[in-house]
């Protein structure tokens, strides 16, 4: 099962990375540990989790293909 | 509900006043239309731990911006008795004294439009995936926050 990830804003740039592809991961708890382990520095971070372009509030199933994106808080305008 | 096609509020660079120009002239054959109402977002030149913002870098999650703003704009129009409503932002680089928002309403009578411009900025603000990081004079950056 792969998942594709996104990094924006600031989170991309304390990882220096936007993109990430991941392997067998089930749920967004443990894709959050998992980056968490690799990138440390998204530890302190704050950001909200989208699915698919939407926004989760509470520990989602992944799917084979799926897109999950990291995103700080916004702020345009 | 009619399946509306999903707009592309992205720009590159700074919104300018010609483009402003011209899309308040694009509404003269529209004379159903009563007001209009205007909101433009100028990147300010912040003063911050004694660093000047000389300019505001724009990103976004473009196709997640788009179908969100559609949400908004479908609830916007559900809600007002509105003409016309166009919103464009910026992405890339916006100087300071330069526009990075143009939200434009159009209604029979003003208070539609005056009411909705006002809920769109909101919505736009809080609920779309950009990211401005604010550049400053002395090369150093910071990730901008709304407030």
């Amino acid at each position: 099962m792969t998942v594709h990830i996104m990094l924006f804003g600031q989170l991309a740039d304390i990882t220096g990375v936007d993109k990430i592809t991941i392997e067998n991961c089930l749920d967004t708890d443990s894709m959050v540990k998992s980056l968490q382990n690799t990138y440390p520095a998204l530890i302190q971070s704050t950001f909200v989790i989208a699915v698919d372009k939407k926004i989760i509030s509470s520990n989602t199933l992944l799917t084979d293909q799926c897109t999950v994106a990291l995103l700080p808080p916004f702020s345009g305008g | 509900m009619t399946e509306k096609k999903i707009k592309n509020i992205f720009i590159d660079g700074p919104v300018t006043a010609d483009f402003i120009g011209k899309s308040i002239q694009n509404h003269s054959s529209k004379t159903d239309i009563g007001g209009h109402s205007i909101f433009l977002g100028q990147v300010r030149a912040d003063k911050i731990d004694g660093q000047d913002v000389a300019t505001i870098e724009y990103t976004c999650y473009e196709e997640m911006a788009n179908e969100k703003m559609h949400e908004i704009r479908e609830a916007i129009f559900a809600k007002y008795d509105l003409t016309c409503m166009h919103v464009y932002h910026s992405l890339g680089k916006v100087a300071t004294g330069e526009i990075s928002l143009f939200v434009f309403t159009s209604s029979k009578h003003r208070k539609a439009a005056i009411n909705a411009c006002e809920e769109l900025v909101e919505n736009i603000k809080s609920s779309l995936p950009i990211w401005g990081k604010e550049l400053f004079t002395n090369e150093r950056y910071q990730w901008k926050e709304n407030k």
